[in-house]
């Protein structure tokens, strides 16, 4: 489903220059769910962004379902994210000022469906992320675990190809942390392509496989045997 | 998605209550005054616009070398009519002269200004009676009275039928004929008591007689410049012809629109337009400031509002729809300035109109706000919401969502470049306010060479006019009864009063002639009104040549013709050889406006103005006494004026010369405070946001060591550098502003240090106490708190 090639990222400051992405390839299959592990600056972070199109690289190709993206204009990447991809963020995201519901319901506006219809998918993911009782609270008013729930309800209300997550269980408990990363693999059974940084050896042995990333290379790739029979 | 974007703004707004109070609270208060300047600049600029032909309606007037005028000769009017077929319409008006007396039974009303237009002027300026205009027959006039003025006269009557009335004293027997009531326009270059209108007017008159301003009603379409050249040949021709003037190289005539005529006319002073020009400036920097407070704001609320932004961006928002979304916000905001603006506007309507003597209505259709309103709204939705509204629909979502929401450094510059501007304009108010407190001050407490106080001046019809006019009496059996009244000091007539305008007359003296002012005075006129002598004597009772021939002059009529010895020296004007008896020190008759004019006062002058200002001065401890006993004994002290004693204090009549700088006085006070109120006000709310950002490394230098005192330098210190420069930038502005108003006077103030020491005291302790309040609760708070929650 994606194809990453010899992919190039530098960050530059009035004095630095930085690579954070040297010739990155990566090629991810649908139904896959890959962990990018590595360590603080190794570049994984710009990796997940440049793959959710809110970054840019310098060089290099990045093809989703045969389509290049990297040669599409600000408006094209726009609308291309929002039929396809959702985001879970370690620190949730969600927008303070409105409600779980109308949080949820956020991305269903943006794709211009219907109210009727926008109602009907916000219920129904609430219901299958048990936070019903929560839909008309504010996101303060949620505890971590709570609040990611919601944020992983709103990465799926419209049903993307791709999931991307940067750190999910950054900032939660270990118990909490767990529930989302079952969640995560709930919906990777389902069909749901996902892509996930991590720091957590633990959090990366949901995943089917695990690429490793040091100074802006892929320096290992490791296969979760058990995992992988799974989608085999 | 709009109701969303609606949720997100009002819950966003009521989050942060006391910057959202600051923000529309500053706003509505700016725009209330812009509101209330906006009515009057729009209410003095249609003056008579109400009338069909206003656009084609001219003055004529003449340039004489020293002066214009509007006051031309009747003859003309009739000339340019019969020359000049582009001209439609040619009328006469001129007022009355002095105030008059009208009675019906006990019903007595005192008319100060009755208009006396020809048919053809009351047609080309629309003055309508209610039974509609008609031309009068023959010699016939026909006076109307003002609607007001009819009600005091017939407070019963409902037609509106002619009425027999009285004039002047009950006993002087002279009747008249009132034939109806005309409506007042107070919105209207030509207010009245009444009108008089003649079928024509100075039908005898000749070039000599500059008695009538003359209106020109123009066809469409006429080349204006082209008839006022043509007007002017006219105007030389006929006076050659007319043999009264030889030379008439220096005179010219002019036309002046019936649009200038309110604020800036060509033969008068344009003060009232330059101080409109003054009024809307304060208006607009006012509202400027409180666009600033509202771009700075937002600006600085980015941070809070950069997550919100992030996330929309990922869901796929489009950079135009956030920009919608955020102008959307601010145009809701400044919405509720504009509703509280109007209350507000409405509180304040009632102190504006006395201050400016106007009777301004919000709620009046024809003010233009219904329009005026919305167009502000827009205009200032887009000055103050475009720039933070880009900046916050720029950020990048990858950065944001990560937590960093540092704005450019643009956005730095900008955001402290708009409060050094603020602070700039306030500045220039606070001078410009202690500048003109220490002028007026100056004026109150100067000596102005004359004592007005306990001077009153008697309102009169008889005349008092020395050799005999057509009716007047001798002032010594009114001046013998007047002094038999314990408490009276001193009393006299002239032609004019201190603070009102002098005649002017050519006299020669010294081989020198030239137009210079002339009083026509009675004895006592000095001693009244405590005027000091220089040299010489004034006139006296002891020396009978006073009444034929005697002259005082001022220091300033001196110089002007150059006299070495001036006492006994001559002086010839209207026909008469004066000798000079008398020379007294210049004192300020015209205020500290106007430089002291060369001035010659005589008893006798045969072609003088009517001689009928009594001025009296009395015993301060006395005063009531002796008005009581004057207003009881009227009709008998003074029989031809009747029985209505009236009077004013000469005083403030000459206070009266003041008003307008009071007002600008008035009205500096009012922008200063609100420029500052409002500058503080942002400043509130900007040094809070700025702690708030800067809470963890306040945490942080406390953990460290610092001092309270040592973080409170901190912080004010960008404020107070930021406030001297402030200074700096206004100091040669207000420096430039200041002297150029003072130098409207002849009679003035060295530019003070005061004002500029001061405003840098103010605004700098003003700046300390506002930041340092709010960098308390950052101060104040435990570190650990702080560390915790970033």
């Amino acid at each position: 489903m994606i194809k990453i090639e010899n992919l190039e990222k530098v960050y530059k400051t009035e004095e630095i220059e930085t690579t954070a992405l040297n010739g990155i390839n990566l090629h991810v299959k649908a139904g896959e769910f890959v962990s990018i592990m590595g360590p603080s600056g190794c570049g994984k972070s710009t990796l997940l962004n440049v793959m959710g199109l809110l970054d840019k690289p310098e060089s290099g190709s990045y093809k989703f379902i045969d389509t290049e993206l990297l040669t599409l204009n600000d408006k094209e990447r726009s609308n291309f994210r929002k039929r396809n991809m959702g985001f879970v963020f370690q620190n949730f995201n969600l927008i303070d000022e409105l409600t779980v519901f109308e949080n949820i319901e956020l991305p269903l506006i943006y794709n211009k469906v219907p109210t009727v219809e926008r109602k009907r998918l916000v219920n129904e993911i609430i219901g299958r992320m048990n936070i019903v009782n929560r839909s008309g609270h504010f996101p303060q008013q949620l505890s971590g675990g709570q609040q990611q729930r919601v944020a992983v309800a709103r990465a799926l209300v419209t049903k993307p190809k791709l999931v991307l997550a940067d750190e999910p269980t950054g900032n939660l408990d270990s118990t909490h942390g767990n529930e989302v990363m079952e969640l995560l693999c709930e919906l990777n059974e389902t069909g749901t392509t996902i892509v996930m940084v991590t720091h957590s050896s633990h959090d990366a042995s949901f995943s089917n496989r695990i690429i490793n990333l040091k100074d802006g290379h892929v320096i290992s790739e490791k296969i979760n045997k058990g995992k992988t029979e799974e989608l085999i | 998605m709009f109701k969303l974007n609606l949720k997100i703004a009002l819950r966003n707004l009521w989050k942060n209550k006391g910057i959202t109070a600051i923000n529309i609270g500053g706003l509505a208060i700016a725009l209330a005054a812009f509101i209330l300047v906006m009515m009057y600049a729009s209410y003095e600029t249609s003056f008579d616009k109400e009338n069909p032909n206003y656009d084609n309606i001219y003055v004529v007037g003449v340039t004489y070398p020293e002066f214009k005028t509007n006051y031309v000769a009747a003859p003309l009017a009739t000339a340019i009519k019969q020359n000049f077929p582009e001209v439609e319409s040619a009328g006469l008006i001129t007022g009355s002269s002095f105030e008059l007396t009208i009675k019906n039974g006990n019903n007595t009303l005192f008319t100060k200004n009755i208009l006396v237009a020809d048919y053809s002027a009351a047609k080309i300026l629309n003055i309508k009676p209610n039974s509609g205009l008609l031309r009068p027959q023959g010699d016939d006039r026909l006076t109307y009275l003002s609607t007001e003025s009819m009600k005091t006269l017939f407070p019963n009557k409902k037609d509106n039928k002619p009425e027999i009335v009285g004039f002047g004293a009950s006993n002087s027997g002279i009747t008249g004929t009132i034939a109806g009531a005309i409506k007042n326009n107070t919105h209207s270059n030509f207010k009245f008591d009444g009108v008089s209108i003649a079928s024509e007017l100075g039908k005898n008159d000749n070039y000599n007689m500059n008695a009538y301003t003359i209106y020109l009603q123009l066809k469409p379409e006429t080349d204006v410049e082209l008839l006022e050249q043509k007007i002017n040949n006219l105007y030389k021709a006929e006076l050659l012809k007319s043999n009264k003037v030889t030379d008439v190289k220096s005179i010219s005539t002019f036309l002046d629109p019936l649009a200038n005529l309110h604020l800036r006319p060509k033969a008068g002073n344009d003060a009232a337009y330059k101080i409109l020009i003054a009024l809307s400036t304060l208006g607009i920097l006012i509202l400027v400031i409180a666009c600033i407070n509202f771009t700075n704001l937002s600006i600085a609320q980015a941070a809070k509002r950069g997550k919100e932004v992030g996330v929309k961006k990922v869901m796929g928002a489009f950079r135009y729809q956030l920009t919608t979304q955020f102008l959307v916000e601010i145009f809701m905001q400044c919405l509720v300035a504009v509703v509280l603006a109007l209350m507000l506007a409405e509180l304040v309507l009632p102190s504006f109109n006395h201050l400016f003597q106007v009777q301004l209505s919000i709620w009046h259709f024809h003010n233009g706000l219904f329009w005026q309103l919305p167009l502000i709204l827009c205009v200032i939705t887009f000055i103050a919401g475009i720039y933070p509204a880009m900046v916050l629909s720029g950020f990048k979502p990858a950065m944001v969502l990560k937590g960093n929401f540092s704005t450019s450094k643009q956005s730095y510059w900008l955001r402290n470049g708009l409060l050094v501007f603020q602070f700039c304009i306030a500045v220039v108010f606070i001078i410009s306010l202690l500048t003109i407190n220490s002028q007026l001050k100056y004026m109150r407490t100067q000596d102005v060479g004359f004592t007005a106080n306990q001077v009153v001046y008697i309102k009169n019809l008889t005349l008092f006019n020395n050799p005999s006019k057509l009716g007047s009496v001798s002032f010594e059996p009114l001046r013998e009864k007047m002094m038999n009244i314990p408490g009276v000091k001193s009393a006299t007539v002239a032609t004019y009063i201190p603070g009102g305008t002098n005649g002017v007359n050519s006299y020669s003296a010294n081989g020198i002639t030239a137009n210079i002012d002339f009083v026509n005075v009675e004895f006592d006129y000095f001693e009244t009104l405590d005027i000091k002598l220089k040299e010489g004597r004034f006139f006296s009772q002891k020396f009978k040549t006073d009444n034929v021939n005697s002259a005082v002059i001022n220091e300033s009529a001196v110089a002007k013709y150059g006299f070495k010895n001036p006492v006994g020296q001559t002086i010839t004007g209207s026909g008469i050889d004066y000798k000079i008896v008398g020379v007294i020190k210049d004192f300020k008759s015209q205020g500290f406006e106007s430089i002291v004019q060369p001035t010659i006062y005589t008893i006798n002058d045969p072609h003088g103005d009517y001689k009928t200002q009594i001025m009296v001065k009395i015993e301060e401890s006395r005063m009531a006494e002796v008005l009581a006993t004057l207003k009881s004994q009227w009709s008998q002290i003074n029989p031809k004026d009747g029985e209505d004693f009236r009077y004013e204090f000469l005083d403030e009549l000459y206070g009266k010369l003041f008003k307008k700088q009071e007002q600008l006085q008035s009205v500096f006070f009012a922008a200063a405070s609100l420029t500052i109120f409002i500058a503080i006000l942002g400043l509130f709310a900007f040094a809070k946001y700025i702690t708030t950002g800067r809470i963890k490394e306040i945490a942080m230098r406390k953990i460290l060591g610092a001092n309270d005192l040592q973080i409170f330098k901190l912080i004010n210190k960008s404020f107070f550098v930021m406030v001297l420069i402030a200074n700096l930038i206004s100091w040669p502005l207000a420096y430039i502003l200041t002297k150029k108003w003072l130098e409207t006077f002849a009679y003035r103030i060295d530019i003070p240090i005061l004002p500029f020491v001061l405003s840098a005291l103010i605004t700098i302790l003003l700046t300390i106490i506002t930041v340092t309040v709010q960098a308390r609760n950052a101060v104040k708070a435990n570190p650990v708190d702080a560390l915790k929650y970033e």
